[in-house]
């Protein structure tokens, strides 16, 4: 039976991933390949050699230290959700990344089970050599999906997650090898950690209250004081799932650095990509104008700011408003979703329950009602002077067949415009008397009430239309 | 009279009932199917070829993988006679989504179970949505209906050509095929393709070439065209996997005439690329067959079918259980079952009543009885149907003989069903009940698929049922799958463009504050009837005083990866593996790649994440025992 105790030295503050170990101890032995042969193995070479021809760089391209980086992919309690999210990616996308079609990006080898061509102990064989230490570069570990607590799963004889088999068990006997104790022997020795999607850098959904798993984050099992060989704390991710976009484009920053031609990535204090989770997902939302406007959706549906049908945009941080879902499409509020907050440490159970009100906005969405009040209708009335040509001010006269009259409605607006328009143009440098010396002025057309009968049709107009109500003074 | 294993019958009416002087009408042993060969016979088998070769080498293959999720598979294999003599499917992994749910308010059922699955990562919010949509009693307005058909026909033109290209198509691909079977190469070569009009391939091996990873034209175009159909999943739903905009009683998507035509735009490539796909799933068999007559049974088992059917009509679905086989019945793909090939029954009733799930070798505990003896319509109900199941997980050591997986075992009448994207061609093609269309015609044994014209002309294909049922048909099927779904997708958009037209925007039964009101004092059962990438899916609910107190997923994946049952019958994995010859070549064992089972266990598309009880896994460990006398080893 499994036991929480420290390690030998007695110390309080080993982290979870170290405990495991402990009660795992130190592995030494490995498959038997030579046995194996082929098996699982259809094409008889693996992902990185049948690649390798196609995706090695020249020196032109490589314009840094790394020819290429293996990159380890395990899921915890996972969905794939992340996975599928990363083949959706385009900027960069999953094929560049594995082909290093990037000038200076080093080509990514990568272990990851739903895509590589080779299963069985003959996909394991690079994890194996990397926890001997024997691979031929730099290696990432990469956790989609949460940990687990194994020692939970262990009291009953069995697991919750497990990613594969070893000769690990007594006397060399094959068992089950846990997403966690693949992590924690490979985390110590990885130029980096990286928590993909909101399970690995939060715990998520498989965490929520009234689990059965223990489950918890990455960075609750590596513990606070875990930095990689390159001294970097677990990089997170978020979303459920992610923005493919936002995982590649952190991948292909930090290799950017790694290479000495991009800039150092800046990370916030939750080790999330800065430039990307600085900003409320509400700040670029396409309906923002709304709130402001004090205009809400009632309905499902409605156009409005979503808010008050269960949005919690203004308290959440995330980008998809601005960058799409996939391909610059999509994007929850952009198409009537109202935000559930999958990309925060508060998912699930701090937003739930789902299409409620957020009781906070009440507060909010009261003040901005009242500002709305005031603002929108000062908003419509001029953008009803903007949605007309200054010739048909002057002609009072609206050529659209599409609707009825649209001409100034009322001498008292009329005043308004004019007034506003005099106040925009008080600094307009266009409007001081010196000459324009370089102008042709006999094929100059003005908006201007003298000139028009010169413009087209300009003299032919009725009397009555030419005397308009805003007529300009 | 469609049940011919579970006591059930008939009255004149149609309404179902327990047969009389059965003590125990669901004991397991009362109800007991045919079985060709215990496991003991088995074992005893095994042991005894064993003895007489002499030698036996283990291997552990973990991860088996290009699947979603994880999966592990322990086969026996004789390579002297080609033959795998035993497997276990085993699923390695739990996560409780339905123990997460039990317990809270049915509004946060549908984003909670989307996690279920990432693969196929809008069907499980939308079968969410259904399930408890019944239980409350919110009929979803016809743009609701409609949007959700959109977007879950977008969803299948992502689903299919990720399989076939991603996960499936590089066993069929130019460094597989010379490695295993070299003496197909040189035919393939010379193989001139009857669908090169369509896919613009010369010869066999042209399209073996571009199936490599990566490097392969069809492989990075299958990838490119995951993305476009998920362009159009989000213009309604807002991002995938897991969609943000689907609620019990419809959707919330803002509709605006921009979102039709901008996923009309995109629909419109996929016609061209559908052609492509259909003619190069369809050339592979025909190749394959040519070449090896015994290709036939790579991955063959009986036609024993069930799906719930996909995609209602707007004018039908009203999110009753008391109506759900009038409306099952006008779907876009019809619900049914097929037992040894003949369609039994068309009647979503029927489906539900006879679903029972076992845990006999999976990592539960089991439950004591049940709580309902009937369904809603006084239908009799076991007392292991998913409205009498509680899940109860317990984490165990591995046996093969007693509990092995994560997996629970749901059968259909107590017989070993398969789910599947082709389950809704065979059921619709068979049932003719198909809602008009210009597009799509059931004939009774084809489909007939009327391709409107893109940059290539319009085109009329015919999807016939096959008559052998193996890995190379469940791939063509999935590939005709894709355009019937995106024929379907079509036709719903025209819907959506009448409806708009009239003015009947409206997406959700209820308002956010309304829904509020009304799940307070909610009471009712509740069962989602929908589909996945892999076929059957359904949700089922109990909801008591405004809080689930139940609430079971049944995934086509745990369907197809299921272990024994309580009567020794293999689930569909372990079943079509053992009936799939070894045809690869190899001079010593050293050599074996195990590509025949491979290509076996990836034509069912497994997708384990939600197999496991909305518990999921990754890696596989396929633990295979080799009875080896082929030389290399002596």
């Amino acid at each position: 039976m499994a036991s929480r105790t420290n390690g030998d030295d007695g110390k309080l503050d080993r982290s979870l991933a170290e405990q495991f170990l402990d009660v795992l101890g130190p592995v030494d032995r490995w498959h038997d390949h030579e046995h194996i042969g082929d098996f699982g193995s259809p094409a008889r070479v693996d992902m990185e050699q049948l690649l390798e021809p196609v995706a090695k760089a020249g020196p032109v391209s490589r314009l840094g230290p790394l020819e290429k980086v293996h990159a380890f992919w395990f899921a915890g309690m996972s969905c794939d959700g992340c996975s599928v999210a990363v083949t959706g990616a385009e900027k960069p996308s999953l094929e560049d990344l594995l082909m290093g079609a990037h000038p200076g990006l080093p080509r990514i080898v990568l272990h990851h089970p739903v895509l590589d061509l080779e299963g069985g102990p003959n996909f394991l064989r690079a994890h194996e050599r990397a926890i001997k230490g024997e691979l031929d570069a730099p290696y990432v570990i990469i956790l989609e999906g949460s940990i687990t607590d194994e020692n939970k799963a262990m009291e009953t004889g069995g697991f919750w997650a497990s990613n594969g088999e070893e000769p690990w068990g007594k006397d060399g006997v094959e068992r089950a090898v846990t997403a966690n104790e693949w992590v924690a022997r490979l985390a110590p020795g990885a130029a980096a950690s990286i928590a993909i999607g909101t399970c690995a850098t939060w715990g998520g959904i498989p965490s929520a209250q009234g689990n059965p798993t223990g489950a918890m984050s990455l960075m609750d099992f590596l513990g606070k004081d875990y930095r990689s060989t390159f001294g970097v704390p677990v990089v997170n991710v978020p979303g459920c799932p992610p923005i493919g976009d936002n995982f590649n484009e952190t991948v292909a920053a930090i290799l950017y650095f790694l290479q000495g031609f991009g800039p150092l990535p800046e990370f916030d204090e939750l080790g999330r990509p800065a430039w990307l989770f600085g900003e409320t997902v509400h700040r670029h939302c396409v309906r923002g104008a709304y709130y402001e406007e004090g205009a809400y959706a009632e309905e499902f549906g409605d156009p409005e700011c979503l808010v008050e049908i269960g949005c919690w945009g203004p308290v959440v941080n995330c980008n998809i408003t601005s960058r799409g879902a996939i391909n610059h499409v999509g994007g929850c509020m952009n198409v009537g979703g109202a935000c559930i907050g999958c990309t925060m440490p508060g998912f699930p159970d701090k937003f739930t329950p789902f299409h409620k009100t957020p009781p906070g906005s009440r507060v909010s969405t009261t003040a901005s009602r009242l500002l709305g009040s005031v603002i929108k209708p000062l908003r419509m009335y001029s953008n009803e002077h903007l949605n007309r040509e200054v010739r048909w001010d002057i002609h009072g006269d609206v050529p659209s067949g599409w609707a009825s009259e649209k001409s100034e409605p009322g001498a008292l607006r009329g005043a308004g415009h004019k007034l506003y328009d005099k106040l925009r143009r008080t600094t307009d440098t266009g409007r001081q008397d010196n000459e324009t010396w370089g102008k042709r002025t006999e094929w100059t057309q003005a908006r201007d009430p003298e000139l028009e009968p010169q413009l087209p049709r300009g003299g032919e107009l009725p009397e009555e239309r030419e005397v308009s109500s805003q007529e300009p003074g | 009279m469609c049940f011919k294993t579970l006591p059930v019958e008939f009255d004149d009416s149609g309404n179902a009932r327990l047969r009389g002087g059965i003590p125990d009408p669901y004991s397991v042993t009362t109800a007991r199917p045919e079985v060709n060969m215990t496991e003991a016979e088995r074992t005893a088998q095994i042991e005894q070829l064993v003895k007489r070769n002499g030698h036996i080498k283990d291997l552990n293959m973990d991860p088996v993988t290009r699947i979603a999720g994880a999966m592990a598979l322990h086969v026996t294999a004789d390579l002297q006679d080609g033959r795998y003599l035993q497997a276990h499917s085993q699923a390695p992994l739990f996560r409780g989504y339905e123990v997460i749910l039990m317990g809270r308010d049915p509004r946060d059922a549908t984003y909670i179970s989307s996690r279920a699955c990432g693969v196929c990562g809008g069907v499980h919010a939308h079968c969410s949505a259904y399930a408890t949509e019944m239980a409350l009693g919110l009929e979803p307005p016809p743009m609701g209906t409609v949007a959700r058909n959109l977007a879950e026909t977008a969803e299948m033109g992502y689903d299919n050509p990720l399989h076939l290209y991603l996960l499936a198509g590089p066993d069929y691909s130019e460094p597989v095929v010379k490695a295993t079977n070299p003496e197909l190469w040189p035919k393939a070569q010379s193989w001139r393709c009857p669908g090169e009009k369509h896919h613009g391939f010369k010869t066999m091996a042209e399209i073996m070439t571009a199936l490599t990873p990566l490097t392969g034209e069809l492989y990075r175009e299958g990838l490119q065209f995951t993305r476009l159909s998920r362009e159009m999943f989000v213009l309604l739903q807002g991002k995938y996997p897991h969609p943000q905009a689907i609620v019990p009683g419809g959707v919330t998507s803002t509709i605006t005439l921009q979102t039709l035509n901008e996923y009309h735009a995109r629909l419109g490539s996929i016609f061209d690329y559908a052609q492509r796909m259909m003619a190069v799933w369809d050339d592979i068999p025909e190749f394959f067959y040519e070449a090896d007559e015994r290709f036939k049974e790579v991955g063959a088992r009986p036609v024993n079918m069930i799906d719930t059917g996909y995609w209602d009509h707007y004018e039908a679905y009203d999110a009753t259980y008391e109506n759900c086989n009038e409306w099952g019945e006008r779907r876009w793909s019809t619900p049914g079952a097929i037992i040894d090939g003949e369609l039994v029954t068309t009647r979503l009733t029927d489906l539900n009543i006879g679903f029972e799930e076992f845990v006999e070798h999976s990592y539960y505990d089991e439950w004591d009885g049940g709580r309902y003896g009937t369904d809603p319509l006084d239908n009799p109900l076991s007392p292991y149907h998913p409205w009498n199941k509680r899940t109860l997980p317990k984490p165990e050591p591995k046996s093969w003989k007693d509990k092995y997986t994560w997996a629970a075992t749901p059968r259909w009448d107590r017989q070993v069903v398969e789910a599947g994207a082709y389950a809704r061609l065979f059921i619709t093609a068979k049932a003719q009940k198909l809602p008009e269309s210009d597009f799509i015609e059931a004939t009774g044994h084809s489909l007939k698929l009327r391709i409107p014209k893109g940059r290539t002309p319009e085109t009329e294909v015919e999807w016939h049922v096959p008559d052998v049922w193996n890995a190379f048909e469940r791939n063509r099927g999935r590939a005709y799958h894709y355009v019937f779904s995106q024929l379907v997708g079509l036709a719903n958009l025209l819907d959506a463009y009448k409806l708009m037209e009239r003015g009947e925007k409206k997406v959700a039964r209820l308002t956010a504050s309304e829904l509020d009101t009304h799940v307070q004092r909610a009471e009712g059962r509740g069962v989602g009837f929908w589909g996945a990438g892999r076929g059957w899916l359904t949700h089922h609910t109990v909801i008591e005083q405004g809080k689930i107190v139940n609430y079971q997923i049944c995934t086509p994946s745990t369907i197809n990866a299921s272990p024994r049952d309580p009567w020794d019958q293999p689930g569909p994995y372990e079943e079509a593996v053992m009936n799939t010859p070894i045809l690869e070549k190899m001079s010593d064992p050293s050599q074996f790649t195990s590509v025949d089972m491979l290509r076996t266990i990836r034509s069912f598309d497994p997708c384990m994440p939600c197999t496991t009880h909305a518990s999921t896994g990754r890696g596989t460990v396929v633990r295979e025992v080799n009875t080896c006398s082929c030389g290399a080893d002596g």
